[in-house]
């Protein structure tokens, strides 16, 4: 590990020859920044990886069900597992994709699954992505550096290799694919995540578009070349919002969408990774149903465990979140990326009875967890000691024939040593993440 | 991969001519340096006056401030690796992440170069990181299509900056011969009728340098 810590400042400078950066806007200037690499790994165990690898495709995969009923018949609301409310006012909800079967009926592709470690070492989710999750090439392309800053480090630990993640995604895109090639859609180089975008492009052999040479016609999906020539496409990996996506179907001032993809969609004709209307199952409110989910279509408990989440829909719960308010964590709903999140205790007075009269005004808005004591995890500070901050794990989770957890994920970290916050648009780091073989 | 698009040409072709207007301009800038360290301090204006920049510099400090390092001034060549940078980036599932380095490696040192001590030693790491980057064009890019249409690219700047600087007719018909080459391969749409013309001009033991020129802007058609 002493090798892996020397190397850092290599490893980082070897990240950014290779471009590995995300994008951020900031006064309405596009930047690009490097994403700061932090050299000492989250290291799970083979034993513990086993028990996470079980919950996250039992969860993912009782999500998958959740969509195709959500969108068919919708059993579970009618069961009443899940109240309606929190099914068709939820933002994610799309009404053009209700009776829409995707190919093979599989809704989400590539799920990323959020996690954090407690002190007492439990596992709890803290939310699934289901939409466009991003991150995997980052621990991707570092553990490929870090194997040749610190090739010593490799050889004396047993550490699953991660640089299969391309292969895997090919794996899923080749599932669905309707005939013709995989491309990867992406909103175009000023899109935080492009590095991304290009990267898995790169590796998988994926052609890398921006829809500008792509026409839908007879309700099928073509890439036009050089001379115009048409190529069918098959399977598209969109990197762009389910609004964005076709201006004939959802936001019509889009841009950077493609005219009639979801008539292609809809038809049968192309697969969509992931399957538009997703949200509807990432939904915060949505998360706190997820073990209820897992019970009623897999007929098992869940493994993995939800932080103790309270919804201010139910008067209980209200009840309970202003008795505890100090000490929850209250979440906007409709918000990402570390935005809309509030600690009771971080508010004045004042805030408070402000904030207060909002939950009780708009409850289904809102849900509050319990504030989880993280394991932290030790990262280099800008002096080289090893100093403890808050981190978490995006786990990738990929569902072609079968549903598999990749061995590695994205661990990001806050550089704050007094935020919980640990998302790349506001400052923080990654690692990598080994899983070891034994 | 196989599939160039009308947009994905147009990035490979610039590609192409910005690095290769990197390499060229900086290899030039080289040379005036030298020139003007004790032979004629004014030797800048010449540069620009040939490449068909407007002097805005006014004194030789200031070219040499401006002139490698500006990124404000469109005609400088940190702006040029830049927009080989901005061609570079929406390419890499083309060129791949090891060729795209040493465009970010060239820009990462000069950079540098604008800091150091001593610059001209630091800017030779920028013409070697481009170096390498077509080295990479050859031997890391399979598919042949997209290898001709950045050196169709650098080709095409290569004639281009010659004819300007005034290189000899050998250096002129060598890259117009290995540029043809690159051209008929690319699969681009190009004026025959042009080619044809620009060819009878070279073949003549004469050939006027601005017509040359002239021609070969509308050579590759859109």
């Amino acid at each position: 590990m002493d090798s892996l810590i020397k190397n850092s400042e290599t490893i980082n400078r070897l990240l950014a020859r290779y471009g590995v950066k995300f994008g951020i806007y900031k006064n309405g200037e596009f930047k690009e920044q490097l994403f700061p690499f932090d050299s000492i790994p989250r290291i799970i165990k083979s034993d513990e990886f086993a028990y996470l690898e079980r919950g996250l495709r039992q969860r993912v995969d009782a999500l998958n069900c959740f969509l195709a009923d959500i969108y068919g018949k919708k059993h579970i609301v009618k069961d009443m597992v899940i109240p309606e409310e929190f099914i068709f006012s939820a933002k994610g909800f799309l009404a053009p994709c209700d009776g829409v079967c995707p190919p093979k009926n599989i809704y989400s592709h590539i799920s990323g699954i959020d996690l954090v470690q407690s002190k007492d070492d439990s596992w709890y989710i803290l939310e699934d992505n289901l939409r466009v999750p991003s991150g995997a090439s980052y621990p991707m392309i570092a553990r490929e550096l870090q194997r040749r800053g610190a090739p010593d480090v490799f050889s004396n630990n047993h550490v699953v290799d991660n640089r299969n993640y391309a292969d895997l995604l090919k794996e899923v895109m080749d599932n669905v694919n309707t005939g013709g090639i995989n491309v990867i859609l992406s909103p175009g180089r000023y899109n935080a995540a492009f590095f991304e975008h290009s990267y898995l492009a790169e590796k998988t052999g994926a052609v890398l578009t921006t829809g500008k040479d792509i026409v839908c016609e007879n309700d099928n999906l073509y890439y036009i070349d050089y001379n115009g020539k048409k190529q069918r496409i098959g399977a598209v990996y969109r990197r762009i919002s389910d609004e964005y996506l076709d201006p004939m179907t959802f936001y019509e001032q889009s841009v950077i969408g493609i005219p009639h993809i979801f008539e292609a969609y809809r038809k049968g004709n192309v697969a969509l990774l992931n399957a538009p209307g997703n949200g509807v199952a990432d939904d915060k409110g949505i998360y706190y149903f997820v073990p209820k989910m897992i019970r009623y279509y897999l007929g098992e408990d869940a493994i993995l465990m939800n932080a103790p989440t309270y919804l201010p829909f139910y008067d209980e719960d209200m009840e309970y979140v202003l008795d505890n308010f100090d000490n929850l964590v209250i979440k906007d709903v409709a918000e990402a990326g570390g935005y809309g999140v509030v600690f009771g205790n971080s508010l004045t007075q004042e805030k408070k009875a402000e904030f207060i009269e909002l939950l009780k005004a708009q409850p289904r808005r809102f849900i509050a967890q319990e504030v989880i004591d993280f394991y932290d995890l030790d990262i280099l500070d800008e002096n080289g000691q090893r100093v403890p901050r808050k981190a978490d794990l995006r786990a990738f989770v990929l569902t072609g024939s079968t549903t598999k957890v990749w061995p590695s994920g994205l661990t990001r970290f806050s550089r704050n040593p007094d935020s919980f916050i640990v998302n790349s648009s506001q400052g923080g780091g990654f690692k990598d993440t080994w899983v070891l073989s034994r | 991969m196989g599939i160039i698009t009308v947009d994905k040409s147009d990035h490979l072709f610039w590609l192409g001519r910005y690095t290769e207007r990197v390499h060229t301009t900086l290899k030039y800038y080289l040379k005036t340096e030298d020139v003007m360290l004790d032979s004629d301090p004014e030797y800048y204006s010449v540069l620009c006056q040939k490449i068909g920049i407007i002097d805005v510099y006014g004194s030789r400090e200031n070219f040499k401030k401006r002139y490698p390092f500006d990124e404000t001034d469109e005609n400088s060549i940190i702006s040029s690796l830049n927009k080989a940078y901005d061609n570079a980036i929406v390419m890499r599932d083309y060129i791949g992440t090891e060729t795209m380095a040493y465009i970010q490696l060239a820009i990462d040192d000069i950079k540098k170069a604008e800091k150091s001590n001593s610059p001209i030693v630091d800017l030779m790491l920028v013409i070697d990181h481009i170096l390498a980057f077509w080295g990479c064009v050859n031997d890391i890019i399979d598919d042949e299509q997209i290898r001709n249409i950045i050196k169709l690219g650098k080709g095409v700047e290569r004639l281009d900056l010659y004819l300007s600087l005034g290189s000899s007719d050998y250096e002129i018909r060598r890259e117009y011969s290995r540029t043809k080459g690159f051209l008929k391969k690319s699969g681009l749409r190009y004026d025959e009728s042009v080619l044809y013309t620009i060819d009878s001009m070279l073949d003549g033991s004469d050939f006027n340098y601005g017509n040359v020129k002239n021609l070969l802007r509308n050579l590759i058609q859109g």
